[in-house]
């Protein structure tokens, strides 16, 4: 699944430093379900308990968080990013993420942003995303952000993740040690 | 640190000795590993089955694939086996909400027994413990490893000099099957030096949190925090624990300690409980000169404390950088956790013992104590602790997460307020968003426990 490098979409959520991941997705749910579709409905639910209601009533565009410092800090819990991915959020935009949670991100091919700093974004603002040239855009105040990423975490993010370059090395790892 | 060791006139910390040497390159902060291959990997029950069931997704058809092809002789265990990279290197840990507390629970443990028993897995019991604590306690984690699992406090295990990383459940699925993480960036190291005494009633946890109220959630981002100094170097290995579980909450990708002889003497036990690791740990304290941190390593950034002039620590709401001296603090509570891979091995089931012996636990506390593994609860149980506790009037659980993780034992309603030796007091992390939660250390706990409010320990103790 090979991901859009150019995007549009209206910021739903803002939020401040340190957001957690038991914030995201609250630890009791984790184990409730294998798949990933399950945590959207709880995302935010003890924290922003409208985050879902607000995702659902832009559905007929894309969704963008953003965020300031830290967000995603705290528990390695993946599901914390399939509860935004799966409201149909297309990215987050934040100053700064902890690895752990940054490498789910791309892992899962979605684009969480780096960029210098977001206090002029703001609920409602419209953002094109251009993760080839690595810019975001707010269509309101015409500001350009710049995005900073590696090569190859962009590589990883456009091809949707790992999955297909750790399959093929898998299959040579077997064919070669048989 | 280790000098005179290292023929190296560059010096480097442990991290980038360790990474070097897992890559087989030389390696500095920065450098980006495409593939790093890793020495062992953990799982607990909270990820571990849909880790299992993503594997079978994603990989099973490759399997079939290159076995169909070329091994229809191989029957079909040994097949099965050769699925994990190297079964021998990986553990299962039923750990978070065990006894079970859910049939979805229930299922992913039986889920996680079946692939184990399939592919020749180690998998401990409901009970046996809290992962951190058991892969140290078991010799299955050594100096000088990398060390990934599916939990952001993987960073514990840096207490015996390994490099512990946390990870997702899909870049766990990626490691089970080729003993691998990619696009790894060598992180960088800030330097921790704790000199001088602790004061009486004052520990690790009170340390470590202190740190946290000087670093802030977000102040180590993305480094490691090394830890050293005299308070470091005398400080028992439980200590040593509980200082590497929290470098988490300030953003470190890990914490670690250098190996010295207090870790030696750690491992020897280890040995002489498991005879079969015997030649394996005896290898190990030979490499372990070679593995420290040389004294003219270069550091990001550094931060000294004189622990000597600490006082008893607590976290407030909701932050757990949110750091005051205990005395400062007034506030009721009526609940106390003590327990969880911060603070539930056996020191610190002893600092907590020797304030509540012989006391009586305040009425309107529920005090719930909870032993890190099976062998803290046995050690504790036949030296009288659980005894000291029991008649203080708290709640005995067999080992598991607890509290902390805010499933079972002890979910906090609206208007509770939790003093818990644990590491995370976010907004909701142990029930209702409602409820309030303070970080402290077992001894501080305990002399909560027993008036009912947040009290500075220290008197509670012989000068
Ligand atoms: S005790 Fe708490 S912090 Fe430690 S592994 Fe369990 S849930 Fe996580």
């Amino acid at each position: 699944m090979a991901e859009r490098a150019l995007f549009q979409g209206k910021i739903v959520a803002k939020f401040g430093d340190d957001i957690n991941t038991d914030y995201i997705i609250p630890a009791y749910l984790l184990q409730e379900a294998w798949g990933k579709k399950y945590f959207a409905e709880h995302a935010f639910e003890r924290y922003d308990p409208s985050f879902v209601s607000r995702c659902r009533a832009n559905a007929l565009k894309d969704s963008i968080v953003v965020a300031g410092k830290n967000f995603g800090c705290g528990s390695s819990r993946e599901q914390a990013v399939y509860a935004i991915q799966y409201n149909d959020v297309s990215a987050v935009v934040a100053e700064s993420f902890p690895d752990i949670f940054y490498r789910n991100c791309i892992s899962n091919g979605f684009p969480a942003l780096r960029v210098e700093s977001t206090k002029d974004l703001e609920i409602g603002d419209s953002l094109l995303i251009d993760l080839q040239s690595l810019s975001v855009k707010n269509e309101r105040s015409n500001a350009e952000l710049r995005i900073y990423m590696t090569f190859e975490e962009r590589a990883t993010l456009l091809s949707g993740g790992r999955l297909g370059k750790v399959k093929e090395r898998l299959r040579e790892r077997l064919l070669a040690t048989s | 640190m280790n000098s005179g060791y290292s023929n190296n006139n560059d010096g480097r910390t442990i991290v980038e000795k360790i990474v070097s040497r897992a890559c087989g390159r030389k390696v500095s902060p920065g450098d980006v590993v495409d593939a790093l291959p890793i020495d062992k990997l953990y799982f607990n029950e909270v990820i571990a089955p849909p880790a299992i069931s993503n594997f079978q997704d994603d990989f099973n058809q490759v399997f079939e694939e290159a076995f169909g092809n070329i091994e229809q002789g191989l029957v079909q265990k040994k097949k099965n086996q050769k699925r994990v990279f190297d079964p021998s290197r990986v553990r299962f840990i039923p750990d978070h909400t065990v006894p079970s507390c859910s049939v979805m629970v229930s299922k992913g443990i039986s889920l996680m027994k079946d692939f184990a028993k399939e592919h020749g897995i180690m998998m401990y019991k409901e009970g046996d413990g809290i992962e951190h604590t058991l892969v140290t306690e078991e010799g299955f984690v050594l100096p000088g490893e990398v060390v990934v699992a599916t939990d952001s406090h993987t960073d514990t295990v840096g207490a015996v000099g390994a490099l512990g990383f946390g990870v997702g459940t899909t870049e766990a699925e990626y490691a089970l099957a080729l003993g691998e993480i990619y696009d790894f960036v060598v992180p960088e190291t800030f330097l921790f030096r704790a000199d001088g005494t602790f004061k009486n009633g004052c520990c690790a946890k009170d340390l470590i949190l202190y740190i946290l109220g000087k670093m802030t959630e977000s102040g180590c981002s993305r480094k490691v925090a090394e830890y050293t100094g005299d308070a470091i170097k005398k400080m028992d290995m439980d200590g040593r624990f509980t200082i590497c579980n929290m470098s988490v909450e300030m953003g470190a990708r890990s914490g670690i300690v250098n190996p010295d002889r207090v870790t030696e003497d750690f491992l020897k036990e280890v040995a002489m409980r498991h005879p079969e690791l015997f030649s394996e740990i005896q290898d190990t304290l030979t490499k372990i000169p070679k593995i420290s941190s040389d004294e003219n390593a270069s550091y990001v950034d550094e931060l000294r404390i004189d622990v000597s002039e600490l006082t008893p620590q607590i976290a407030l709401p909701h932050s757990p950088a949110n750091v005051k001296p205990a005395s400062e603090v007034n506030d009721e509570v009526n609940v106390v956790f003590i327990g969880s891979c911060t603070n539930g091995r056996y020191n610190d089931l002893l600092q907590a013992a020797r304030i509540l012996k012989g006391k009586r636990i305040h009425p309107d506390v529920n005090t719930i104590v909870i032993p890190a593994s099976r062998a803290v609860y046995n050690q504790a149980m036949s030296s009288g602790l659980l005894q000291i506790f029991a008649e203080a009037g708290a709640n005995i659980e067999s080992s598991n997460c607890g509290p902390c993780f805010g499933k079972h034992m002890g979910v906090l309603s609206s208007g509770d307020r939790c003093v818990s030796t644990s590491n995370r007091n976010y907004r909701g992390r142990m029930g209702s968003p409602d409820a309030k939660i303070y970080l402290a250390s077992p001894a501080t706990a305990a002399a909560c426990a027993i008036e009912g409010k947040v009290t500075d320990p220290t008197k509670y103790l012989p000068s």
